[in-house]
């Protein structure tokens, strides 16, 4: 591929906005310290590194990653606004991310072994399901972080990437679900590879919602559904299948007081504004209050929100960078999905492209879930916005799917 | 002093967002503009295989013309720059080399060979005139070199 000088013109932008953030930052904190600038060198540093990369070794689309690094300059400005420790951190995580990122897109192109793995991924589901049970540690009403030594991660994250390859594989291959004349104490067991598959994919969204992930179970539902749509499941099935989910929401809602807690709050969140209304009636007048350009950064009070750094990071965004600032992130997130999609259309194997579309479909569900929770427009449900939240697990595991993303558009050239 | 300074970069924060996301659409536009354009303004300047077969009256996916824009193997494997899944074709058929201003076809020791004019093709190069007949398993193509 020829190298045209328009290739880095939307690079110079990142490094721009870069520019402009952390100089805002340096003077923002009293007194002046030199380790801002320094963070932001390392940041503009990493980003054209990789993008450089990406275009000399002619690594396939070439827009994924701008558009990415884009979204995480965002996150990496407002964090250190918010909290230098966590940006430091979010750095560390950023470092690794891209170390995982090249990882992945080598391990996906080089090793022919994927589509052939599914009794792999369910394995390592159930594992990760099991290990959170056993030893995960309760933060903030959910239990689903598992401690290794001074870190910790979110299984959740993992399962994410499991699940979308598990679906790819099963469409790849649908005869390997299929329970075939199997005696069991004298009786016969037949079951469609079909249903199988859809007993396997509650199942997952079964163990999220008690270990209280509600936004991931529902993610892993929008997947599974479109996926069922997408692989041209009869309209018989797609009914049975809503019916089935809309009967086990409402079962959680009536057994679960947290879902009920979080419905009610969605429902009038002012009844109850001084304690469990308090965060999402916080992020609407955080958002209400940035106007069109925002306050501008370090003016606004984002912090009176609890967990702006995580959930509730758009509300941030768009009390200090206007609603203009928060349209683009939800434009970046759109040209993103449209380029994964692209991706998968043009791709050639039939694996290759369901793992690009799950991809994407997870990246552009996820963002539409946190959106819609922090705007009050869908009940809240706690999950990260990708690449902007904090949140190691979450970072690297974007990077990992963005990898893999990487490798298939590299195939589809 | 901060406030004034934040103040006013935040027009140009923004702006700056929303020039990178015009210019990656735009490179994203001109990008799928350029796989568009290759079939439709190229027959002029390069010479192209056009095909006579009805394309309903066969089973597999067959563009109507082809741009000989560069050096091109035909064939049924997906590796080839012109892919057609005809049963009749081998995996990797023939080829289309330019040399100068000729136009030349190579056979590549097909199964049911490639004829030129009605004339199966040995070992060697022939070199394609305007007009010519190209007959590869059950396709039949027109060589157009329109100057």
């Amino acid at each position: 591929m020829r190298i045209l000088p328009n290739y880095f013109k939307p690079l110079y932008a990142v490094v721009l906005i870069n520019i402009i953030g952390f100089l805002l930052l340096y003077f923002y904190r009293k007194p002046l310290e030199n380790t801002t600038i320094y963070m932001g060198l390392i940041v503009i540093a990493l980003i054209c590194l990789t993008y450089v990369l990406i275009i000399k070794m002619n690594m396939g689309d070439e827009y994924l990653f701008l558009i990415v690094s884009m979204l995480i300059s965002l996150g990496v400005i407002m964090l250190y606004r918010l909290d230098k420790e966590l940006a430091f951190k979010q750095i560390v995580w950023l470092t690794c991310g891209i170390m995982l990122f090249f990882l992945s897109y080598y391990a996906y192109l080089k090793l022919e072994l994927w589509d052939k793995l599914l009794y792999c991924y369910l394995g390592i589901s159930l594992v990760l399901f099991l290990l959170t049970f056993l030893f995960g540690r309760h933060i903030k009403g959910a239990n689903n972080w598992i401690a290794v030594g001074r870190f910790s991660f979110q299984p959740s994250e993992l399962i994410k990437v499991l699940y979308v390859l598990f679906l790819a594989s099963y469409r790849n291959d649908p005869d390997k679900l299929r329970i075939d004349n199997i005696r069991l104490k004298g009786i016969k067991l037949n079951a469609s590879s079909q249903l199988i598959f859809m007993a396997i994919s509650y199942c997952f969204m079964a163990f999220l919602a008690l270990q209280r992930e509600f936004g991931t179970a529902l993610l892993l539902f929008a997947v599974y559904y479109t996926f069922l749509y997408v692989m041209g499941s009869k309209v018989p099935v797609m009914l049975a299948n809503g019916a089935f989910a809309l009967v086990g929401g409402l079962l959680g809602y009536f057994l679960m007081y947290h879902i009920r807690v979080r419905v009610d709050v969605w429902l009038n969140p002012w009844k109850d504004i001084a304690n469990k209304g308090y965060q999402i009636t916080q992020s609407l007048f955080a958002i209400g209050a940035g106007g069109f350009f925002g306050t501008g950064l370090g003016l606004g009070h984002p912090d009176f929100i609890p967990e702006v750094h995580t959930d509730f990071i758009f509300s941030a965004i768009c009390e200090e960078m206007g609603i203009f600032g928060g349209m683009a992130v939800i434009l970046l997130f759109f040209i993103f999905a449209y380029r994964g999609f692209k991706v998968s259309l043009t791709v050639k194997q039939p694996f290759d492209k369901t793992v690009a579309l799950g991809i994407a479909m997870m990246f552009a569900f996820q963002t539409f879930i946190i959106l819609g929770g922090v705007i009050k427009f869908i009940p809240m449900t706690g999950i990260t916005l990708p690449f902007i939240s904090y949140g190691g697990s979450s970072l690297t595991t974007g990077f990992i799917s963005l990898g893999i993303l990487q490798a298939i558009s590299k195939k589809s050239l | 002093m901060f406030e004034i300074l934040s103040s006013l970069l935040k027009y140009i924060f923004t702006t700056v967002i929303y020039f990178f996301i015009f210019s990656v659409i735009r490179l994203i536009y001109l990008d799928i503009r350029s796989i568009n354009n290759r079939l439709e303004t190229a027959p002029g300047k390069h010479p192209y295989l056009k095909l006579i077969n009805r394309r309903d009256s066969l089973s597999f996916k067959v563009e109507e013309s082809y741009i000989l824009d560069n050096n091109k193997t035909l064939g049924r494997s997906s590796k080839n720059d012109i892919a057609i899944q005809d049963p009749y074709l081998s995996s990797r058929h023939a080829e289309f080399i330019i040399k100068g201003d000729s136009y030349y076809i190579k056979d590549l020791e097909s199964t049911n060979g490639t004829r030129v004019n009605g004339m199966r093709l040995a070992d060697d190069m022939v070199r394609l005139d305007n007009g010519d007949k190209i007959q590869v398993g059950q396709l039949t193509f027109i060589f157009v070199k329109e100057y």
